[in-house]
């Protein structure tokens, strides 16, 4: 069962190990938590007359499923294996462990706290990915800032000479989201319209300042790692962080285009949408070419496969994103359910798919125990199958709504017409949620469950310590 | 090149000074410049109670599936005349809603001036509309074995009711109907000057 390169096992701390065990069992509790919402909603479309009660009505459930995946699953996943990928490139353990814990504990109360104040109908407002409230969302802010303050320090007092390109991308995700928290908190200068152009920025940049550089730090270190050899372009990486950088923040108008926002606006928005394509195809063509003819070794490794996955969904799903930027695509796209599988392909489809690519990655080797073969294939096939089902499914449902609408029909016959794609997306939802399930076995195979061997860790010689 | 960046905080400091001045260009500029946008002329703020009930319409999240925001495009001249920057002006939290399970609410009062329709509609959408995915809202009114006087009683189209008494209004119902009621665009070439 075991293969040779499945064996290898970090030299890390026995705390760095039980931290980013945490973290991950943490984030996984919330995977099934959060999916689990995301099934019944799912189920609501063809069954709207089911699971009745305020607590469980969909308007509720939908907030918790956004933001619970958002910010308890895939920021716990990334934030852990980031600070776990930080202490291994550098050469030390984690510097200041306790901010760790402290952060995690921070994730965990607010993405609790926020859970039931959703769930009771306190928000915001129901603006997406900023429903919680605002005690809340400091809470969350307070856990990124330690998490950051933990890889800073750590990355500072590392034995490296070079920050090795995957910091530099976990780094950028660290600074700019407190930032962007905090012009998402003020309230002072968001009234009607004001807080619509607010929207549309902190809305794209939760998604591109946040998951996407923390994924794309992940595989920047998980790739050359399983491959054994080195990234393929060091220069790639730091151009795709600098473009990434400046034209992210431009492109979150796109999210309103023919509204009253100023037109201009709307157009800067649209040609820096068209920029994107910089740093994707930069990004994939560095991850494929890292890649190259090594098929053999990616059939065989646990965690390759689903990287794979995850950078072709990046390269779709943003693509897909430029593509629908477009006036002209938009008329007929905009408000159907066609971005509902633009959101899953980029977020189930990209920065899921990674955060599993680097946790089959990096937990064996930290915890030395492995995940069950055949449970890890089944895992890999049912999320696969399951989300490019989702994603297809949507993506015609979505095109015929809005020809529905375009063609002047009673509002109900786009509903009609939809539906059978919606059923289409609870079945494929299905298959994912047992992917989830068999997930969280194998994270209790790498964890919790009773190790094959003793800790066999021995503390680093002073000076030049070898990278793990 | 990455070796002016091998120190941390610098990293830390320029990515940080970077994104601050984008924020501020893309985010807070656009929020407090568009934040000043004066009302329509002849609209109205809202009543407290209409603003009672658009709070319910918040904590429910009617948003997710009925946008508020007819854009200039023929097949949303069915909404309502395309939505002015100064329609806004009264709305904050915002409601222009990115999604549309169901069809746009900008002009509903306008377009749906039945106030029982709503309260049956609210009870039970597909007593009304077949086919309907909407969630039904029965936690909005009460149950009672018979109408009190001064009960506002909600005609419920049979085999849609309770089994037993009669469903009347609450405070609630009433709120969030009323604000409903108050969706309605006010024209933009009549003005409405004394
Ligand atoms: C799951 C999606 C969904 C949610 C949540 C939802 N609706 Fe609806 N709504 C629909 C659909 C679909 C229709 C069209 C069919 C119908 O009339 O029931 C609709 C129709 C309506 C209409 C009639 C519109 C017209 O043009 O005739 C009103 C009014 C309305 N909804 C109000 C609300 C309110 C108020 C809420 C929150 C308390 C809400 N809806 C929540 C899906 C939804
Ligand atoms: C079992 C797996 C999942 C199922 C069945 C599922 C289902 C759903 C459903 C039904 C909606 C509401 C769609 C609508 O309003 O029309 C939704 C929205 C959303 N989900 Fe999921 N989901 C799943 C997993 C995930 C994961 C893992 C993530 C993120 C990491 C995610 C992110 C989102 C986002 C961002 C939205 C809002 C999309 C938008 O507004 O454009 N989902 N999901």
């Amino acid at each position: 069962m075991k293969s040779a390169s499945l064996a290898i096992r970090d030299n890390a701390e026995p705390e760095d190990v039980a931290l980013f065990s945490s973290f991950i069992t943490s984030a996984t509790f919330w995977l099934l938590f959060t999916t689990a919402v995301g099934l019944l909603l799912s189920f609501k479309f063809p069954y709207p007359d089911w699971a009745t009660s305020p607590f469980l009505s969909f308007g509720r459930l939908r907030a918790i499923h956004t933001n619970g995946t958002f910010y308890g699953w895939a920021s716990i996943a990334l934030s852990g294996t980031a600070i776990y990928v930080a202490a291994r490139t550098s050469g030390i353990g984690v510097s200041n462990k306790w901010l760790a814990w402290l952060s995690l504990a921070c994730y965990n109360l607010a993405a609790i706290c926020g859970t039931i104040t959703l769930d009771l109908g306190i928000n915001y407002g129901d603006q997406e990915y900023r429903e919680w409230v605002w005690w809340v969302k400091i809470i969350f802010l307070l856990g990124v800032l330690l998490s950051g303050l933990a890889i800073v320090q750590t990355v500072a007092n590392r034995v490296e000479r070079e920050i090795y390109i995957s910091n530099w991308y976990t780094i950028g995700g660290f600074v700019f989201t407190p930032i962007l928290a905090i012009v998402a908190i003020i309230p002072a200068y968001q009234v009607g319209l004001g807080q619509v152009a607010v929207q549309g920025f902190y809305m794209h940049n939760a998604v591109g300042m946040w998951f996407t550089f923390l994924a794309l730090g992940i595989t920047y270190y998980a790739l050359p790692k399983l491959l054994n050899r080195p990234i393929y372009s060091y220069a790639l990486g730091v151009l795709g962080f600098w473009t990434n950088l400046v034209f992210y923040p431009v492109i979150g108008a796109h999210h309103f285009e023919f509204s009253p926002l100023p037109w201009w606006f709307q157009t800067l928005a649209i040609v820096f949408s068209v920029g994107m394509l910089v740093p994707v195809w930069a990004g994939t063509a560095n991850f494929a070419l890292t890649m190259r003819a090594r098929g053999e070794t990616v059939r065989r490794s646990y965690a390759l496969p689903f990287i794979v996955v995850g950078v072709a969904y990046y390269f779709l799903g943003s693509t897909q994103g430029t593509v629908e930027a477009f006036r002209s695509l938009q008329t007929i796209w905009h408000f159907t359910s066609f971005t509902i599988g633009h959101s899953h392909a980029t977020m189930y489809g990209f920065i899921t798919f990674i955060a599993w690519g680097g946790i089959y990655a990096l937990l064996p080797r930290a915890t030395g125990k492995q995940p069950s073969l055949l449970a890890t294939g089944l895992h890999f096939w049912f999320a696969t199958i399951g989300v490019t089902a989702y994603v297809i499914a949507l993506s015609i449902g979505g095109t015929i709504q809005g020809l529905a609408w375009a063609a002047g029909n009673p509002f109900i016959a786009s509903v009609d017409a939809a539906a059978p794609f919606w059923v289409a997306r609870a079945v494929a939802g299905s298959l994912m949620f047992l992917a989830h399930i068999i997930f969280a076995y194998n994270v209790y195979l790498m964890t919790l469950a009773p190790g094959p061997e003793s800790d066999h860790w021995e503390p680093p010689k002073r000076g030049k310590a070898a990278t793990a | 090149m990455n070796r002016g960046m091998n120190n941390v905080w610098s990293l830390v400091l320029v990515s940080a000074i970077i994104y601050g001045a984008l924020a501020i260009l893309m985010g807070v500029v656009p929020g407090m410049v568009l934040s000043r946008t004066p009302p329509t002329v002849g609209s109205q703020p809202y009543t407290a109670q209409e603003e009672r009930g658009r709070d319910i319409y918040v904590s429910e999240g009617c948003e997710y599936c009925h946008t508020q925001n007819v854009r200039p495009l023929k097949q949303d001249e069915v909404f309502g005349r395309p939505s002015t920057a100064g329609d806004y002006a009264y709305d904050t939290p915002e409601l222009l809603g990115d999604h549309r399970n169901g069809p746009d609410l900008t002009n509903i009062g306008g377009r749906q001036p039945s106030k029982i329709w709503q309260y049956i509609h609210l009870w039970e959408p597909r007593s009304v509309v077949h086919g309907s995915i909407m969630p039904r809202y029965t936690w909005l009114f009460a149950v009672k074995p018979k109408a009190d006087p001064g009960d506002e009683v909600v005609p419920i189209p049979s085999g849609f009711g309770p089994t037993k008494g009669v469903v009347v209004t609450t405070t609630q119902s009433r709120d969030l109907v009323s604000y409903l009621e108050s969706l309605k665009q006010v024209s933009l070439t009549k003005r409405t000057g004394k």
